[in-house]
């Protein structure tokens, strides 16, 4: 999918200047937030092909719940959701091995931070294809 | 210790019961063997077998209830628990009664065997519930002796052990009547005091036990967020510098030399951040603060002279006023003036251009006041109550600047509570925030907490 559109949710500035840098190294169109609410407006006005997020924004579990917000609009719930964070699991529990779950968390893929470019690349290119093909990330 | 609910514990109390009386009951069989046949001793064999085997027949009827109530799991109910025990405690008294009828009433030494109940009643039961069953023992065979000696009913002589019949002897049955009694009640009181006492530490554990998991929990998301926090800075450090390293941007791009800036500023942040966090750390193991009485005004010029310049920076107006009246406190000089200086900073970062920051103090009743106000963004009013917490920003906070590490505010209470002070907060969203802060006067004694 040649100049996807990509939307990055992040309260780290560095950090989505990093992801930006990449992903528009690759000719992709980048939109950037800073918080859930800003994130759901520009998600809603610039609708994207993907969206990364971020899991602990302002609020503890932003990121989570900005997800399952996205995987109950009808409007956005075709729209594969890439979801990084800093902090693998909570109370012992892998946040890796509940993707994809609709219930608890609704993402396409789960990814630790820091990542490295090639295998974010990957990731988006993977997930844009399956949306092309399926109509859907999960 | 895992926590069992009161039901469970009291099934299972009713369980070990069921469990001492299958051996009483081969006992009841073994004793009445040894002593009719090996002894020699007279015994209405048959009456007590038949009693041994009434015995076994009840003790299963009780064993097949408590199953039942088991299969209930949580839902158990409590009283009908209770009530089972408290019959068959009752039960047990007066089955030992008519085995004492059938071998040798009174002359029977098997009578201090009332004890056993009386203590098994006071670990059971509660306190009053206790009392009766003695005071039933205490009827029931005190009923017999009587019965025996008005020879209402009979009584069988223990012929090869008493050397005589005594259910007669109206001293010897007064003076064993009294001596049951009393030990009966004296074990009562004596067992429920130990048992009180350890139900009581039971609980105080239960309580303490639940009140650490609690602290557990809190200190597990503790370190959960402060792990967060480092790895952020680590993660977009790593990242940033990987862009340069793994050529992502172009050598001879401006690329380059912004994202090894970002790179280094995360580095001072995350330096700053690990050095507050340390320093709290430090004064929370820290049991000691060096106090002083030191004239406050000193204090409160020095931290507006430490901020002077980044108020200028942005066109603030800086006032102090400080009271003619307010005159010396009693505390730690160096921590209070951090305080202080922590506070107008913080009101310095949060007012916009031209604003006006203000600083103050005046003597309370036993205390100094000092108000820390600015024309800030203020703190939205749903937030104010968490502002003091660790790692706490309120969000339009984050948004109007970014950096901060949300410790500075728990410093500050920290440091004014360890005073013996207090500090609260009033803010309006767009308009401005205040702070109170309330210092002992004088040499009053530290307050170590």
């Amino acid at each position: 999918m040649v100049n996807a559109k990509i939307m990055i949710v992040d309260d780290d500035p560095d950090y989505i200047k990093v992801i930006k840098a990449i992903l528009e190294k690759e000719q992709y169109t980048v939109v950037t937030a800073s918080d859930k609410t800003e994130g759901m407006e520009k998600i809603r006005a610039e609708k994207p092909d993907l969206a990364i997020l971020d899991v602990m924004m302002h609020a503890w579990q932003d990121g989570f719940e900005m997800s399952r917000q996205l995987k109950k609009d009808p409007h956005l719930k075709n729209m594969p959701v890439l979801m990084l964070t800093a902090v693998e699991n909570r109370t012992g529990i892998g946040f890796k091995s509940t993707a994809g779950d609709p219930t608890w968390l609704p993402v396409d893929v789960f990814l630790d931070k820091p990542i490295e470019p090639d295998v974010l690349l990957a990731e988006v290119k993977k997930l844009l294809s399956n949306k092309a093909e399926n109509g859907t990330g999960i | 210790m895992e926590p069992v609910s009161e039901n469970i514990r009291l099934l299972k109390r009713a369980y070990w019961l069921v469990r001492l009386r299958w051996i009483a009951i081969v006992s009841v069989g073994a004793a009445t063997y040894v002593s009719s046949n090996l002894l020699g001793i007279e015994l209405q064999n048959a009456a007590l077998y038949s009693i041994a085997i009434l015995l076994a027949l009840y003790n299963l009827i009780v064993l097949l209830l408590l199953n039942h109530f088991a299969k209930k799991g949580n839902e158990i109910p409590h009283v009908a628990v209770k009530k089972i025990i408290n019959v068959q405690i009752s039960a047990d008294l007066l089955i030992l009664t008519v085995l004492l009828h059938f071998s040798g009433g009174i002359e029977n030494p098997f009578v201090f065997y009332f004890i056993f109940h009386m203590i098994i009643a006071s670990i059971l039961l509660s306190l009053w519930d206790s009392y009766l069953q003695a005071t039933f023992a205490v009827l029931v065979f005190g009923l017999l002796i009587l019965l025996e000696y008005l020879q209402r009913i009979p009584h069988y002589c223990l012929r090869g052990f008493a050397p005589t019949c005594l259910h007669r002897n109206i001293l010897y049955i007064l003076g064993t009547f009294f001596v049951f009694a009393t030990a009966s009640y004296l074990a009562v009181y004596m067992a429920s005091y130990i048992s009180v006492r350890l139900k009581r530490t039971e609980r105080a554990y239960m309580q303490a036990n639940t009140l650490l998991q609690k602290k557990d929990q809190i200190k597990d998301e503790y370190v959960l967020r402060v792990t967060h926090d480092i790895k952020s800075h680590l993660a977009t450090i790593q990242s940033c510098l990987g862009m340069v390293v793994n050529k992502v941007v172009d050598p001879h791009d401006e690329q380059k030399v912004e994202f090894v800036d970002r790179a280094y500023t995360r580095t001072i942040k995350l330096t700053n951040f690990v050095k507050t966090l340390l320093k709290l750390t430090q004064m929370r193991l820290n049991d000691k603060l060096e106090i002083d009485v030191f004239p406050l005004r000193d204090t409160v010029h020095n931290a507006v002279a430490a901020v002077r310049t980044k108020a200028e920076d942005k066109s603030i107006i800086l006032n102090c006023d400080v009271d003619s009246s307010v005159d010396t406190i009693s505390g730690n000089q160096f921590s209070i003036e951090e305080v202080f200086t922590n506070l107008l900073l913080n009101a310095i970062r949060y007012t916009p251009e031209k604003g006006t920051v203000t600083i103050g103090a005046k003597n309370g009743m036993d205390c100094v006041v000092i108000e820390i106000a600015d024309t800030g963004i203020g703190i939205p009013a749903d937030e104010l109550e968490d502002v003091f917490d660790e790692f706490f920003r309120a969000s339009n906070a984050r948004k109007f600047q970014k950096d901060g590490t949300g410790l500075g505010l728990s410093i500050a209470k920290y440091i004014v509570e360890r005073h013996g002070g207090k500090i609260w907060i009033d803010s309006i969203e767009d308009t401005g925030t205040k702070f109170w802060i309330t210092l002992p006067k004088g040499s009053r004694q530290f307050q170590a907490t």
